[in-house]
């Protein structure tokens, strides 16, 4: 088996939530050691939030938790007793990298701030992430990905046109920032690996988010172009749309881009006289009158199977799919393809499931074999395999509490 | 510069633009190429002025900057031979055709890895490289529908919505770059390349928010609702009514977010808009009350009336300052035209003034994705005209006379 890209790459990871563990979750899919600072008192949040495995509210049993830390390790760590600290800054020496995940004053308050983490590491790699970012007036602004995503404009982009808008689903920043924070870790690890030199990484997760939104970010300046919700309009397709299926919450999305996909689209539905119909003879007349199209399409559509139709419109080479709830997903045989469902042992549950690294490499692919963490359970790991402290030291630690 | 000396070739479509201006930020040498006459892309609308023109194409500027362009036609054996000569000395290729598209030109990973196996060549496509959906044709629309996150937007009563700004590929793009950076990487110990397949449709899954995983692990599933989620019986809301607008506001429970949902409740109780019975809810605890039926559902909604009274009292801007006061879970929704004038990105200097000819000035661009103390993003160039590095590339690095252009583009291979 090819060794893993990443395999000499060791990263401190004070990260918590979404964004942040996000970034080390794909460094620890390709080969990198991960070590985990979690608190036993403040424990990550997403510990707390589902999906449940066997919807149990067990800490461990998070799928959310699960799948953002899949392949790393952890150490459970009281930073506010003073011998903490020297684990945390035998870390530090062990480490190319830390990564931190705090509101901006956290680190510093606690001294493993850069500037203090370079005087024991100099080469050092740090990147910070946070909503809003480290310097400015609202870099002590905190928060989830939700508020992120509300202030860079996502928000308002989500909607029916007669409604206020309804907004993404969830902490929409969170599903783009980890991606630039791995993009932006590679590029200085890279860096370091050619020149020697390490060194500090802010990142906004709202400056990241904000290169989705360039496009209108552009218009607005160059045409004073306003942007509220339109549903699904689409400027470039006609019929667009999400339309009923059989069953209950079931829809099927079909795009039709071309007059060929138009013409595919109505011999599909058997109604011969559709594509003649003047009413929607030119993309511009399917725009004009979107409204009775969609009524149609939905009319045919609600009978049928959803996936039944994604396969048909498809063999005819129509832009469609079934809109895939967790079950389709999970029953998806493009993703079963592609492993992306990845079944992991695990210490608690017997086994449980992850989902796998999102890209494929030729050379070197992801490998996936470890459950996330639980709470504690690498301690020991961490103190005598990768530190090296003896028993008694380590005996002291949790004498002390300082594991707790 | 981090990827300084790195050549990248961009031979994306529409899909795939972002990719490579993620790695002519980070310093590489993108070359984008273009059919004779200029991409597809520059006839997509929004024009500048709403006037359609090459150089017009506010689809093309958002994607482009940092880019050099060539252009050179793909379709005749020439303008491939002239890729392959190119392809011999870059670090990574990047494309984004359907799968086999390039392959059927003799231009696919294992053509161009003969002439240089260092290569790291980067596809973006729908659904990957191969598989039984590999070759359905997709959209925006059609991606977010397979990738599992379509079904989590919109009204509960009413279809779901997409975000009415494309955004799967950019996903994708996203992904794909830190893939390329990984593959790079492992090259640097290695010597060799290799190939990288993203899909589009397990990129954009990360949105959902693990809640493809409901299923294999038979948790509780996970549905839309309008300015917020149902997990399994419990409506959460995050979009509220504010006296001008809305704010996102998150009133959870549990040991991590039951804090802020206390400091909350204790500033509406301060104010006197709530009574003490109300105000002193054990907060860390009340989802687990919900879920047993120690709490009834009633009183959940109820607390929300509540909040949603406070709330609709205020104007955004008020409850944007008492939240960074009391650090509390409140931000405002806001505008583009809101996003450009935020105090936050203008001190940061975020905005990055690019000079555009057609704009009879300059546009102000998103910044550096992130702000490295070393090696800072810098914006050096404007996205390329149609064939705008010919000349340099062709002439000055493949060697070729001012005749041999002429005679190129007199064939319209360039």
């Amino acid at each position: 088996m090819a060794e893993l890209p990443l395999k000499d790459v060791k990263i401190l990871d004070f990260m918590w939530v979404l964004a942040g563990p996000g970034i080390t979750r794909m460094m620890a899919d390709y080969g990198a050691t991960v070590v985990r600072i979690e608190s036993v008192q403040r424990t990550d949040p997403t510990r707390t939030v589902g999906p449940f495995q066997d919807n149990s509210t067990d800490p461990e049993y998070s799928a959310l938790f699960g799948n953002n830390n899949a392949g790393k390790y952890s150490i459970t760590l009281d930073l506010s007793k003073p011998r903490a600290r020297e684990v945390v800054l035998d870390l530090v020496r062990w480490a190319d990298a830390v990564c931190e995940a705090f509101s901006p004053k956290a680190m510093r308050a606690w001294g493993f701030d850069y500037e203090s983490l370079c005087k024991i590491k100099p080469d050092l790699i740090m990147l910070s992430t946070c909503l809003m970012g480290q310097t400015g007036p609202l870099s002590r602004f905190a928060g989830f990905g939700n508020l992120a995503a509300a202030m860079c404009g996502f928000y308002n982009l989500v909607g029916w046109p007669d409604r206020p808008p309804s907004g993404p689903f969830s902490a929409y920043t969170d599903y783009i920032a980890p991606r630039f924070g791995a993009v932006a870790l590679m590029a200085a690890l890279i860096h370091r690996k050619r020149t020697g030199q390490g060194q500090y990484i802010d990142q906004a997760q709202a400056e990241s988010a904000l290169h989705f939104l360039t496009l209108p970010l552009l218009d607005s300046q160059a045409n004073g172009r306003k942007y509220t919700p339109v549903a699904n309009y689409d400027p470039y397709h006609a019929p667009h749309g999400v339309y009923p299926a059989a069953g209950d919450d079931r829809w099927v999305a079909i795009a039709c881009r071309t007059d060929d996909h138009w013409r595919a689209l109505c011999a599909s539905m058997q109604q011969a006289g559709l594509a003649g119909d003047p009413r929607f003879k030119t993309f511009d007349l399917r725009q004009l009158n979107r409204a009775e199209l969609d009524r149609i399409i939905g009319e045919w559509s609600s009978g049928l199977d959803s996936h039944e139709t994604e396969r048909k419109l498809q063999a005819v080479g129509v832009p469609a799919h079934a809109v895939q709830t967790s079950d389709d997903m999970w029953k998806d045989a493009q993703l079963h393809y592609r492993g992306h469902y990845v079944q992991v042992p695990h210490d608690r549950m017997g086994r449980t499931y992850v989902e796998n690294s999102r890209f494929r490499l030729s050379a070197t692919p992801a490998r996936v074999e470890r459950a996330a963490p639980m709470l504690g359970q690498y301690n020991s790991f961490v103190l005598e395999k990768l530190l090296g402290y003896d028993e008694d030291r380590i005996s002291e630690l949790v004498v002390d509490g300082v594991l707790g | 510069m981090m990827l300084a000396g790195c050549r990248v070739l961009d031979l994306t479509t529409e899909r795939g633009l972002l990719c490579g201006q993620i790695l002519a930020d980070l310093g590489a040498d993108v070359i984008k190429i273009e059919p004779p006459g200029g991409s597809p892309v520059r006839s997509l609308p929004p024009f500048f002025k709403d006037q359609p023109g090459p150089e017009r194409s506010i689809y093309w500027w958002s994607y482009n900057r940092n880019k050099r362009g060539i252009t050179l036609d793909l379709e005749t054996e020439e303008g491939r031979a002239i890729l392959r000569r190119l392809a011999a000395k870059a670090e990574f290729v990047i494309e984004s055709d359907n799968p086999g598209d390039l392959g059927r030109r003799g231009l696919a990973y294992p053509d161009l890895r003969e002439h240089n196996p260092a290569m790291v060549y980067v596809s973006i496509t729908p659904f990957g490289q191969d598989g039984p959906k590999a070759a359905y044709t997709d959209s925006d629309l059609i991606i977010m529908a397979a990738g599992g996150t379509l079904i989590l937007y919109g009204d509960e009563d009413r279809a779901p919505i997409r975000m009415s700004v494309p955004q799967a590929y950019l996903h994708a793009c996203v992904d794909a770059a830190a893939a390329a950076l990984i593959a790079y990487y492992a090259r640097l110990n290695s010597g060799l390349g290799q190939h990288v397949d993203v899909a589009a449709q397990e990129s954009v899954g990360l949105a959902a928010q693990s809640t493809p995983l409901s299923a294999p692990i038979h948790g509780a599933e996970t549905k839309r609702m309008a300015g917020g989620a149902k997990m399994g019986p419990i409506r959460i809301p995050l979009v509220w009514r504010a006296r001008d607008g809305q704010v996102s506001c998150v009133f959870l429970f549990g040991s991590a977010l039951g804090p802020f949902t206390r400091k909350l409740m204790d500033y509406i109780y301060g104010q006197g808009e709530c009574d003490q019975a109300t105000h002193g809810k054990d907060w860390i605890a009340f989802g687990d009350m919900l879920l047993s039926g120690k709490e009834p559902m009633s009183e959940y909604e109820r607390m929300q009336g509540v909040l949603a009274e406070f709330l609709r009292k205020r104007t955004k801007s008020e409850l944007f300052e008492i939240a960074r006061e009391h650090n509390l879970l409140i931000a405002p929704v806001a505008t583009i035209d809101d996003v450009l004038q935020n105090p936050q990105f203008i001190a940061r200097e975020y905005w990055q003034r690019v000079e555009n000819h057609e704009a009879g000035g300059s546009i102000l661009y998103p910044g550096p994705f992130a702000r490295f103390g070393a090696t800072p993003v810098a914006f050096r160039r404007r996205p390329p005209a149609v064939g705008e590095h010919n000349r340099e590339i062709f002439c000055g690095e493949l060697g070729m006379s001012d005749r041999d252009l002429a005679e190129l583009a007199r064939k319209r291979i360039i």
